[in-house]
């Protein structure tokens, strides 16, 4: 992916400019409903506006910390119970399979109980878009760890390793790829869990807001400009991870 | 006590259980190996000549009969036995450098004396300049010569290696086999080979152990009685190779792949049972 | 495998008997904790420890699923669900699988197309609801967009990865036999990109459903999402909680029988993968 971000291809442009064009000359010249269609430069006009009365800083860091937040705690619980999981059959045998249960309600159902169990405030939004970062770093850690593959761990049994050194130079250096790919795809996840959680509870101050008020007033530049917003900031958590996942596993062919 | 690193081996028998029977896959396996000797084992794939290494290196506990090192019998895995596997199994996440210290993490020698030989023998496989490249970076014959020093940084007294040199082009093997019979010289490390290359048997081997298989078994023990180092294309080499080869002249068996019944992932195979 | 197999293998039972033990067992084992947990749950809704409008005992769950089921409620708010998920599947995988092949199979397309089909797929389903609404509405158009947008993006990018990941010799050997495009897509490109075309339609129904759960919590008056609206509306939590009882069980039996089909569609397929 971060091939194709590097290697600048100008025909990629050539659909987004004619939209563009067709979109300028549709509300120039009224081709169709000037409520929906508004001039390209009105959404300009709005991030412009946005940006200077600092709504637009104000919407970003308080999305972003509760992005963070909630991916960590979601993470974090991911992790430690995927890795126990993997690593005792007990425990996988006892909770693998209802686990596995709950995960087949889909994310979005579960917004009616969060909202009777923790309101519609904050707390409300972090247990959402933890539980949407939870599986998919359940799912990788869990996948990872199992799939060390047993010729190496055989290595160790010859030079004789212990349960922790098994741990920390086999297991969790092996795993790692993937236990990076489940908090990769996790954080992705909890970005969708963000804008789910301001969307459907409460209002609070946050990127989503102007898709929510745009609607409401039927504004459409607002609502693109949150689009485009939404759309830019979950491209940068994708290359922030990809980047610092390249760091950490150089050690991987490319 | 004997000397160090004799090696014996007293009527083994092991078997697998496949589909709820057992079934054989060595029968009664003998051989007494001298301290220093280089034992080459030769036999057609599927004969049991890696499970005859599991068994001798201690992965695998289960079996019949004895295996005695220095007349202790040999229980688990431990320092004192070095092992190459046939895929060289380097842990794609360490360099060569830290490949090799992997062998020396439960070594007694202070951090400066493993430094040391962990230089020794990386120069010892003519590697020196790669220490920090990974393992995805090697060819196939210099990550098999990380593997052999990782097998020999210990020092052991037993030194197994199993068709180390099977995936290699053939130039690369013919310079490894010279490499090995230089480096087993040097330390004087009991050495048991395996290979289906009977050429490379013959070539390295005081004796060669001819195995046939279904249940795997010895069929007979050919000594070599010529000095080391060895010349390649030695009159009484080719002699002893076209003799050892009469032995396989029926034509392989074909038979289909069996898909291997996916190996269940246990945790306590890991010698981390809890 | 571990220990209870062990434990049951050293009785010397007969193999088909030691197997059917060790599934026995280890579905107790599974139980163990869901039954656990149902137990204390019953236990405190009985005891009034919390107050039952926020955890109705699972007995009133249950009493609210059965009355669902036998009021006919239950079949005609799915049968409306299922509907909406079926176009929206049906819209989203055609458009996906268009899209994902012709990129496949073009690099130039793939040029022209690539950078918008990202930029749409950066913004979530539910960032594109506000729009669709402000043009289609809140009635059926709005659902089957919806559900159609989450279906494209993992149906296209499979099928593209798929068609990307045909080993270059095969094209290689189509050209030596001198193939038509059409005779290398039918014998070649689907038979070698299959598991990934597979692949990206379950996830494509699976995402669906997600969709459809979202969309239908946001503006339906019928549907299952709906009917979990309106037990949240009246603090009915049995209502709630057994409507998503209703939507995961759904979830698993949309994804496994893909799942099922695909491994019968598969078989070639080498089964250490
Ligand atoms: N873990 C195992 N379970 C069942 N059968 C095995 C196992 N390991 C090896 N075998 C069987 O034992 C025989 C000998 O295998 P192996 O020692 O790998 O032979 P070689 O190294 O001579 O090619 C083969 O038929 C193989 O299928
Ligand atoms: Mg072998």
């Amino acid at each position: 992916m971060s091939q194709n971000i590097s290697k600048f291809d100008p025909r990629g442009l050539v659909v987004p400019l004619l939209l563009i064009a067709l979109w300028w000359a549709s509300a120039h010249w009224g081709w169709a409903d000037t409520r929906l269609v508004v001039p390209p430069l009105d959404v300009v006009a709005y991030a412009r506006e946005q940006f200077v009365s600092g709504e637009l800083a104000l919407g970003l860091v308080a999305s972003l910390a509760r992005d963070l937040a909630g991916f960590a705690i979601g993470a974090g619980a991911g992790l430690v119970i995927g890795a126990l999981l993997a690593l005792s059959p007990l425990t996988d045998r006892l909770a693998g399979p209802s686990l596995h249960a709950v995960k087949q309600v889909a994310l979005f159902a579960w917004i009616p109980l969060i909202s009777v169990w923790f309101g519609q405030g904050e707390p409300a939004k972090l247990v959402f878009i933890a539980l949407a970062t939870f599986y998919p770093v359940l799912f990788n850690t869990y996948e990872g760890i199992k799939s060390v593959r047993r010729e190496l761990a055989e290595v160790t049994r010859v030079f004789g390793f212990g349960r922790r050194q098994t741990l920390l130079r086999l297991v969790l250096p092996a795993a790692s790829p993937q236990i990076f790919a489940g908090l990769h795809l996790g954080l992705i996840y909890s970005w969708l869990g963000t804008i789910g959680a301001e969307y459907y509870l409460k209002v609070a101050p946050g990127v989503s807001t102007p898709l929510i008020d745009g609607r409401e007033h039927f504004e459409m530049a607002r609502v693109l400009y949150g689009m485009v917003l939404i759309g830019l900031v979950g491209a940068l958590l994708n290359a922030v991870a990809t980047r610092l996942e390249q760091r950490t596993l150089r050690w991987r062919p490319r | 006590m004997s000397a160090i690193g004799t090696l014996s081996l007293k009527h083994l028998n092991k078997s697998y259980p496949v589909k709820g029977q057992p079934l054989s896959v060595l029968e009664d396996i003998s051989l007494d190996i001298q301290p220093g000797e280089f034992i080459s084992i030769v036999g057609s794939s599927g004969c049991g000549k890696s499970t005859l290494l599991r068994l001798l290196i201690g992965l695998e506990d289960q079996f019949d009969g004895e295996i005695l090192l220095d007349g202790q019998p040999v229980k688990g895995p431990s320092l004192e036995r070095g092992i190459v596997f046939q895929d060289h199994r380097l842990f794609p996440w360490l360099t060569v450098e830290q490949n090799v210290a992997l062998a020396l993490e439960n070594s007694p020698l202070s951090e400066a004396d493993k430094r040391d030989t962990i230089a020794q023998h990386i120069e010892l496989v003519s590697l020196t300049g790669f220490e920090k490249a990974y393992p995805h970076q090697l060819s196939g014959g210099m990550s098999q010569r990380v593997a052999i020093a990782r097998g020999l940084v210990n020092r052991p007294r037993i030194l197994l290696l199993d068709e180390p040199f099977g995936a290699l082009d053939a130039l690369t093997r013919a310079h490894l086999q010279v490499e090995l019979q230089r480096i087993w010289q040097a330390e004087g490390i009991t050495t048991v080979l395996v290979t289906h290359d009977v050429d490379e048997a013959v070539f390295l081997g005081d004796r060669v152990v001819v195995m046939q298989p279904r249940p795997g078994r010895i069929k007979r023990i050919v000594p070599v009685p010529l000095p080391h180092p060895r010349v390649r294309g030695d009159v009484r080499l080719a002699a002893l190779r076209d003799d050892i080869l009469a032995d396989f002249s029926d034509a392989p068996r074909e038979t289909l792949i069996e898909q291997p019944a996916p190996l269940p992932q246990r945790f306590e195979d890991f010698v981390l049972a809890w | 495998m571990t220990s209870i197999p062990r434990s049951v293998s050293a009785l010397r039972l007969p193999p088909v008997l030691a197997g059917y033990l060790t599934a026995l067992s280890r579905g107790l084992l599974a139980l163990l904790l869901p039954l656990g947990l149902l137990l204390l749950w019953q236990l405190i809704a009985e005891q009034q420890w919390i107050s039952p409008q926020l955890l109705p005992p699972p007995t009133q769950v249950l009493d609210s699923l059965l009355e669902l089921y036998s009021s006919g409620e239950l079949a005609s708010n799915l049968g409306i669900s299922l509907a909406r998920v079926l176009w929206g599947f049906a819209a989203g995988s055609a458009a996906g699988l268009l899209l994902g092949v012709a990129m496949g199979l073009s690099p130039r397309v793939e040029a022209y197309l690539l950078p918008t089909f990202k930029a749409i797929s950066l913004v979530p389903v539910i960032g594109w609801v506000p729009l669709f609404i402000l043009f289609v509405g809140i009635e059926e158009s709005l659902k089957v967009l919806v559900i159609a947008k989450a279906v494209m993006v993992p149906v296209a990018i499979n099928a593209m990865k798929g068609i990307r990941n045909v080993p270059v010799g095969f094209f290689e050997v189509a050209r030596l036999y001198r193939f038509s495009l059409w005779r290398t897509v039918r014998k070649v490109v689907l038979p070698a990109a299959l598991p990934s075309l597979a692949n990206g339609l379950r996830l494509g129904l699976s995402n669906a459903w997600m969709a459809l759960v979202a969309v239908e919590l946001l503006a339906s008056s019928e549907g299952i999402g709906y009917l979990m609206v309106y037990g949240r509306q009246l603090f009915q939590l049995d209502l709630v909680m057994a409507t998503m009882v209703v939507i995961g069980v759904v979830g698993l039996v949309l994804d496994q029988g893909l799942q099922l089909l695909e491994r019968h569609l598969l078989t070639w397929r080498n089964s250490a993968y």
